[in-house]
């Protein structure tokens, strides 16, 4: 008897050491994938604005997209670097993966680049979600 | 002079009264037991009303600067410093809140163990840049 209350209760130890654990991975995760989703649009409008609309304005007289997509390009970037910060601020991050970050953020295609390393990311927490679930189940 | 002063003076108080206002009805809704655990809360109104209003203080602020061609001058590159800080300071509250909300207790940083001040600091610089725009 006493042997299976004793099993119980450090099984209950465990699921509430989990618990916490697996919140914490899920909560990382999802901000993974939003800084995942603002990189794609950071790119996706600097591409626009450096390879259409800038070559539009300069070689066929026609400045209307830039005028569009230069702040459009603006906001993507302000809201991408602010994910940045707001990610990295948590911890566990590396000097040069945050630099990494933040260079790609100016270079055209930059951000595409990252894409390995953020569902590289996304993919340890996962498996130490799973880990973390693991006795439970 | 002394009267774009006193009203840099005037929307520095606002902005700081306004914030403790806010605080203080962030704080009585969970103390008053609105069923969701505290830094929950804190981080849905970050979520939902402080980011927000950041990115559109922002998209806002550059749109007058672009229309008026403020960025020659020596005021706004200056405030723009001070709205960067602000946003880096928001930005690691919210990365902590995250940490914090996730079970983790993340070790302190000097930036927003000094948030208050910070931003106090530069509500206050921010109103007298934009108010008397010196240079």
């Amino acid at each position: 008897m006493v042997s299976a209350g004793r099993a119980r209760t450090g099984g209950d130890e465990r699921d509430a050491e989990a618990a916490p654990a697996g919140r914490a991975a899920e909560t990382e995760i999802r901000q993974l994938s939003r800084l995942q989703l603002l990189s794609l649009i950071e790119g996706a409008t600097l591409i626009l604005l450096v390879f259409v609309c800038m070559p539009l304005k300069h070689f066929a007289g026609l400045p209307l997209g830039s005028k569009i997509m230069g702040p459009v390009h603006g906001l993507a970037f302000l809201a991408y670097v602010w994910t940045v910060v707001e990610t990295v601020s948590g911890g566990g991050w590396k000097a040069g993966e945050i630099v990494r970050l933040v260079v790609a953020a100016f270079v055209p295609f930059g951000t595409f680049a990252n894409h390995g390393l953020l569902t590289d990311k996304r993919r340890r927490l996962s498996d130490s979600e799973c880990d973390s679930a693991g006795p439970s189940t | 002079m002394i009267y774009s002063a006193l009203k840099a003076a005037h929307v520095a108080s606002v902005i700081i009264f306004v914030g403790g206002v806010l605080v203080d009805a962030v704080f009585l809704s969970i103390a008053s037991g609105s069923g969701q655990p505290a830094i929950s809360a804190v981080r849905r109104w970050g979520r939902t009303v402080t980011t927000p209003a950041m990115l559109l203080a922002w998209t806002l602020g550059l749109t007058m600067a672009l229309q008026q061609g403020w960025f020659a001058s020596f005021w706004l590159p200056t405030k723009l410093a001070f709205v960067l800080l602000l946003s880096a300071l928001h930005g690691m509250q919210s990365g902590r809140l995250r940490r914090l909300e996730g079970g983790q207790t993340p070790a302190p940083n000097a930036m927003v163990r000094l948030g208050g001040l910070l931003t106090v600091g530069s509500v206050v610089a921010i109103a007298f840049l934009a108010v008397m725009k010196p240079g």
